[in-house]
This record gives C-alpha cells, structure tokens and sequence, in this order.
C-alpha cells in the first residue's frame, strides 16, 4: 500500500475526467463493513481512492464537511454516499502507520494560520477533525521530488523563496506547484534535518537554499 | 440362544418393537454369562422394556449389543453386591427351549439332584389365550402360564388386574383356569389340539402342518405345539408342579448355545428400581397381550361387562342394511368411542392400560380434524411421540447425566426421523426455541422437558456422536441442524444463490450494473428463499459475511447482503 502511487499524473485536472475504480459502482461500498478483513480491504480501496482522487484535482487538504457532497464520497449515479462518521473513520484509518500515513488531522490550533483560518465553524471536539492533510505523497516524498526539481534545474546553492517554489510560473508544470504553505514548510523541514538545505529569513519571507 | 441381536435406531438406542415400552435405563452395566465377564460387555446401557432385557455397549453399540427375551427369562434373581463386588441381577432363562431337545432318557448325563416332590413334570400349562375377567371393572387379563389351579393356595402371588389394579380372589382366577383348561381340552376337538399322526409327526391345531414332534413351535406359522408334550405328560397322572424346573432340564446337551444364566452387573447403582421394574414386568407379561382379547366393551346398560355380551350386538347391526345401517353403524361407533374414552380416564392405570386405543383414537379424530388441510406433520407427531418418550422416572433417580443422554438421543431419533421430517420442512435448520416448543407439543402436553434439561441434552449431541448438532451463532442464537450441514455448504448455497441473481434482472431498475454485481439481499428474502426463519437467516448471512463471502450495504430500506466484491476486486479492469 504504502509503495501505490497512482501513475495518472495529469496536472490538467480540467481537461480529464477522474475514473472512478469499479468498487465506486458498488454499493456497499459505501457501508463500512464490521468484518475486520473486508473491513480492511475497504479501507484500503477508500484510501487508494482519496489518493488518486486528490492528486487529480490537485488537493493538498480535504475538509470533510465540504467533500462528503462531492463526487468523492457520493455517488450521485447510484444515489450512495459515505456518512460523515465513515468518511472520518476513513481519514482516521488513513493517519494510522498501517495505512502508510496518508493522512493528517490539521488541527485548528496549529501554526499553518492558511489551513486553520477556515476549518473551524464549531467548538465541538469530534468537528475539529474535519479538515484533513492527505498525502498522496508523503512529505519526505515531496522533499526528494523539490531536491530533484532542483538539481535538475541547476539551482542548487542559489537562494529561493517559498513563493518561488510553490507558486512561481517557472513552477507550474511541477506537481507541487500550488503546495500549501504548511506543508511546504514540512518537506522543506525534512530537508533541512537531513543537511541538504537551509531555510533563512523572517516568518511571511522565508528563503531557501540548497546544497 | 438367550442373547439376541439387537436393532438400534440411528441414536444408538435399542429400536422398539411395536407395542413395547421403555421402563427404565441404567448406565455403566456389564453383563456376565455365568460366573464370567463377557468380553466386549463390560460397559454400556441397560434398557428395561415390556419384552426386553436390552444391553447396548458404550464403545461398540453397533456390534455389541445384546437383548434378552423376558419370555424366555424364568426368574430374576438379585444380588446386593458385597465389598468390591457390584449388586447384580441374574436372569435365568426358561427351560422350555430346551425341553424340546432332551428326551426323556436323558440318562446319565442328568443331574442327579431330584427335586423333593419325585418325578416332576410341567402341569398341563395353559392355554395362552385363558383369561380371567376382573370382577371390578371386568377386564380380561391374561391368567399367568405359571399358574397351576391344583397347587394354587391363598399364598400363591397373583397379578393384580392389568386394568384397575385390583387383585382378584384366588377363587376366581382358579375357577377362569379350570374352565380354560376343560374348554380347550372338551371343546377344543382336533381344531385346537396338535394331534399326533401315526407317523409321529404332529400336525399344527393352527395350520394343521405336520411337524417333527421334537419341535416345540409350528414351522409353518409358529402356533404353540406345546400342547402336544403336555399331553404326553399328562398321561402321567401328576399334576405336582415345582416352582423350580426338573433336573433333567438342567442338562445342557447343546453346549455353549445355551447359558446357565445372564448377569448384569451395575457398577452405577440403580439395580434397586430396575429389579423391582423387572419383576413388574415379568408379572405383567405385556407380550401376551397381543394375543389377549380385546377389552370387552361395556354396554351402557349392564354395569356387569360380560365378555358375551359384544357378541350379541353384532348379528342385529349386520341386519340392517342400507342408509340406516350406515346411520346405526356410525351411532355405535360413537357409542363404541364414548366407552373407550369414559373407561380409559377412569383412572390413570386404566389409562396405561387402554393407551393404545385411546391413542388410535386419538390419531382418528387428528385426522377427521386435518381433512381438507394439507396435513399438519406437528399433529401427526403427537399421537406417536407418545411411545418415545424418555421420562425421569424411567431412570435412576441420581443420574441426571443419564436423563439428559437419554433425552439427548430421545431428541436425535425424533429429529432425524424422516417420516416427519421436522428439520426438513425448516430447511435444514431451527431454532432450539422452536425446536423445544414443537417437541413439547408433539409430546401432547405429557412429560413436558424443561428449557434447561432441553438445553442441556441438546448440548449432549456432539458428545454422544448423533447425527444432529447444536450451534452457536455468534449472538448467542442456538439452532439445531444435521452434522453433515456445514458452515461451507451454507455459503455455498448462498453464493450459487447470488451468483444465480446475475443472470435475472431486478424487479426494479437498479443503478449498478447487475450483471457484475448482481443484487443484495435482504434476510426476509433469504429466509423466504431457504425456508429458515428470519432470526436463522440473518444468523446464517451474518456467518457468511463474517467469513468473507459476503459484504454488507446499510441503506435506508434496511440491511442487504452482497456479494464480496470488496475483497475480490472483481474489476480490476
């Protein structure tokens, strides 16, 4: 589960339908089962799904609340959707290790201010997991892909600004382009620890530097 | 030979012949033949029934078990037990069967101790057809073949009447012995008495084949000829007659086909109850029974009941004819019925006693109420549930264990029994909640077995290897099913079902493609589909789901079952 990576690496999201997986056309699919080995090969379909799902649209966070009428967790053809409950049972399962961590709660007290700002409406505690990293790469993945980009480049030793990474037009065809700031921040964090870069600056105008 | 095979039914206890009662069981029973152990013997079940001695080993039921005739038992004889030795009962078998091999000039071979009262010889035995009429409620009971009207003095033991219980006075048997004995020898004629034919052969007073005289049972059609060596011994003139047989019968010139005497030992207790059984029943002699007249039927206005008296009805009822021939006919009948009935619930003895044709009775009035309906296999039950019964008093008092083992088996015969088939008709499986309601039920409100004790012998199936078995679902629901019903086989049908529902388009339009995915199913289909009930069927889908062959759907007309194409991954296309 853990090496899946979903080869569909069409950064046109416009252009191209997602093609939903067979068990999408299943209806209980939508039911999470109680025997633990389908239960488990559920969740395993569900989390290949949000994935690919993610990636083809090009979605670094879910907020749940907003997801559960989209096409993801409902399937308007067969008129099945995923409750609330299952859908965060989902994501839970998803931040756990034996699902590779393809998930992460953001909780609104965190520092990322951008995705904080907007997911909390309630001060009910179960609420505040609503919105959700997913990581169809994992940061330490997003990590040696911006090193790749970079040596590819030929801008290694040269200073960066997050902006210049995330959202500069030389950027736009990469797969990171349009990253959230907090989870640029993270792959940028593992590269630092790993002494391959150093990141400089004041808090709002930080730079980047790679060796 | 003394010891008869024995026919067992599928729950490995002795089958029953017709008319023939269970009385007592008592486990942990051994059998000696003399003084010696019989190998292979040493540990079964003894069944105490109206006709038999029934021995059925633990470990071998199938090959080793045994029954002994009471017809051929001449007398039970108990022993206490005594320091490591166990109580045991000796039965000694009857001399007859010899009798008929040992000639008279046995000689030397002869025992030499005579009996006190000189040359003795068997008094002219009954008939087996002589009856005496109780003055009470004027039953015919049968007189017992031992009972000798020369030597019968007021300390002769007498059977009590078979229908009220009461014991008649000596007077009265005596005289129904005599005129029995001067009927037949009178009256009876070349009909009714083996004659002896120049050749030396005896023709049958039945059949009127001509038998070799050493023979003691017609060969053609089993009629008495014992008659014939009475004959010959009355010419001797001597009607003493000891309670112990002659010494010449105590030769044994066939050797090892005829045993001294059976024992049984009871290294469990409950000799006390099963020898005070067998002594009932051998007083009772219900085998002769079914040679016995029929039970005279009393006439409303008479209290007297003379046997005579039925005879006088029926010349008048054969001269009507015709529609009121019918319309007289059916009034007796109902007449005939009333006095079986009023009779029979006199008192409980009377009820025992008359069982056999207050049940008849009661199987055609089941079947007058199930015309037009298409019969009612419960109501069938009843009636005949009746002679199967294991009851506690049947067994010894302390042996629960063995109450519910004989319950447990009680229980298999009656579910594996086809002619009702009453796992069959519930596909297969049931509840023990049903199971115990319909037992009870077809128990007729008699004997009825508690929950616990049902339970309990239920549970006893595994351990005493019956073809039935209990099992547990995972919410605690108990259902009763064959042993060849496995789990696998269950899935299966269920997925054949399902893979069948591919080809058949839904009733309604459905979304998804059915013919990948077919379509789910609720319980109440499935319970319709297999004949289960509900609580089975969601039991038996749940199993199946929990195995991973099906997968379920919660939407809001309820729970459905799918296939298991969740994990199958059936379009990885």
């Amino acid at each position: 589960m853990t090496t899946h990576t979903n080869p569909s690496t069409s950064l046109d999201p416009d252009n191209t339908t997602f093609k939903f997986p067979s068990h999408y056309s299943f209806p209980p699919f939508f039911t999470l089962q109680p025997v633990h080995t389908t239960r488990t090969s559920q969740l395993h379909s569900w989390s290949r799904l949000i994935q690919s799902y993610c990636q083809h649209h090009h979605l670094w966070t879910l907020s749940l609340t907003d997801a559960l009428p989209s096409p993801l967790f409902t399937n308007t053809h067969l008129s099945r959707s995923l409750s609330l409950r299952d859908a965060r049972e989902i994501i839970s399962w998803m931040t756990t290790s034996e699902a590779g961590r393809r998930a992460e709660w953001t909780s609104p007290t965190s520092s990322t201010s951008s995705t904080s700002s907007t997911s909390t409406t309630s001060g009910d505690r179960e609420d505040q997991k609503t919105r959700c990293y997913i990581f169809w790469r994992r940061p330490e993945e997003w990590a040696s892909v911006i090193e790749e980009w970079v040596d590819r480049t030929g801008q290694k030793g040269s200073v960066l600004t997050l902006y210049e990474i995330v959202e500069s037009e030389s950027t736009r065809k990469e797969e990171f382009w349009g990253m959230e700031r907090g989870l640029l921040e993270r792959c940028l964090r593992v590269l630092v620890k790993g002494g391959r870069a150093q990141v400089f600056g004041r808090e709002g105008s930080e730079g980047v530097k790679f060796f | 030979m003394l010891l008869h095979p024995l026919d067992l039914t599928t729950a490995l206890r002795p089958s029953l012949l017709p008319d023939e009662t269970l009385l007592f069981v008592q486990d942990a029973v051994g059998l000696y033949e003399g003084k010696f152990k019989l190998p292979k013997y040493q540990n079964g079940q003894a069944y105490l029934t109206s006709h038999r001695v029934c021995y059925v080993d633990h470990q071998e039921p199938r090959s080793c078990s045994v029954a002994v005739q009471l017809k051929d038992v001449e007398r039970p004889d108990f022993y206490a037990g005594f320091l490591k030795s166990s109580p045991k009962i000796t039965l000694y078998p009857k001399p007859s069967k010899r009798l008929s091999h040992a000639t008279p000039i046995a000689g030397s071979s002869q025992l030499s101790s005579a009996p006190p009262s000189g040359p003795s010889t068997p008094a002219a035995s009954l008939p087996s057809t002589a009856t005496w009429v109780c003055p009470i409620c004027s039953f015919s009971n049968p007189i017992p073949s031992n009972f000798d009207p020369a030597i019968a003095n007021a300390r002769t033991p007498l059977p009590p009447c078979l229908a009220c219980g009461i014991k008649p006075p000596m007077v009265h048997v005596v005289k129904a012995a005599i005129a029995a004995m001067t009927n037949r020898q009178t009256a009876g004629g070349p009909s009714s008495v083996p004659v002896e034919s120049p050749g030396g052969s005896i023709s049958c007073p039945r059949c009127t084949f001509r038998n070799h005289p050493s023979l003691a049972v017609c060969e053609m059609c089993g009629a008495s000829l014992a008659s014939v060596a009475d004959k010959r011994l009355e010419l001797a003139k001597d009607i003493t007659r000891t309670e112990s047989p002659g010494p010449f019968l105590n030769s044994s010139p066939v050797g090892k086909d005829i045993v001294d005497c059976i024992k049984l030992s009871f290294r469990g207790g409950g000799e006390k109850i099963f020898y005070e059984r067998l002594k009932n029943a051998l007083v009772q002699r219900k085998w002769l029974l079914q040679s016995a007249p029929p039970i005279p039927k009393p006439r409303p206005a008479s209290g007297s009941g003379q046997p005579d008296d039925c005879s006088t009805q029926t010349p008048e009822r054969q001269k009507v004819v015709g529609v009121a021939g019918l319309e007289k006919r059916g009034l007796e009948q109902r007449r005939n019925n009333e006095a079986v009935i009023g009779t029979a619930f006199e008192d409980l003895d009377a009820l025992m006693t008359s069982a056999k044709e207050v049940i008849a009775l009661a199987e055609q009035f089941a079947s007058q109420a199930n015309i037009g309906t298409s019969g009612n296999p419960e109501a069938n039950a009843a009636a005949s549930a009746l002679s199967l019964v294991t009851t506690k008093d049947m067994l010894g008092s302390k042996s629960e264990s063995l109450y519910l083992s004989e319950l447990s088996r009680n229980l298999a015969e009656w579910l594996t029994d086809d002619t009702r088939g009453i796992l069959k008709t519930e596909g297969g499986i049931m509840t023990l909640v049903d199971l115990w309601a319909v037992f009870n039920r077809a128990r007729g409100g008699v004997e009825l077995v508690s929950p616990t004790d049902f339970e309990k012998a239920a549970r006893k199936w595994d351990e005493l290897k019956l073809p039935v078995r209990l099992r547990q679902f995972k919410s605690g629901l108990l259902v009763v099913q064959g042993r060849d019903r496995t789990d696998d086989k269950t899935i299966a049908t269920l997925l054949a079902w399902l893979k069948d529902l591919h080809s058949e388009p839904p009733a309604t339009e459905v979304s998804w493609d059915w013919r990948l995915y077919g379509r789910g199913v609720t319980a109440q289909e499935t319970a319709e589909r297999f004949g289960w009930s509900v609580g089975v069927a969601t039991e038996e889908l749940e199993m199946a789901e929990e195995n991973g062959a099906l997968c379920r759907e919660q939407g809001l007309d309820g729970l459905r079952f799918w296939e298991n194409w969740i994990v199958k991954e059936v379009g990885e296309c």
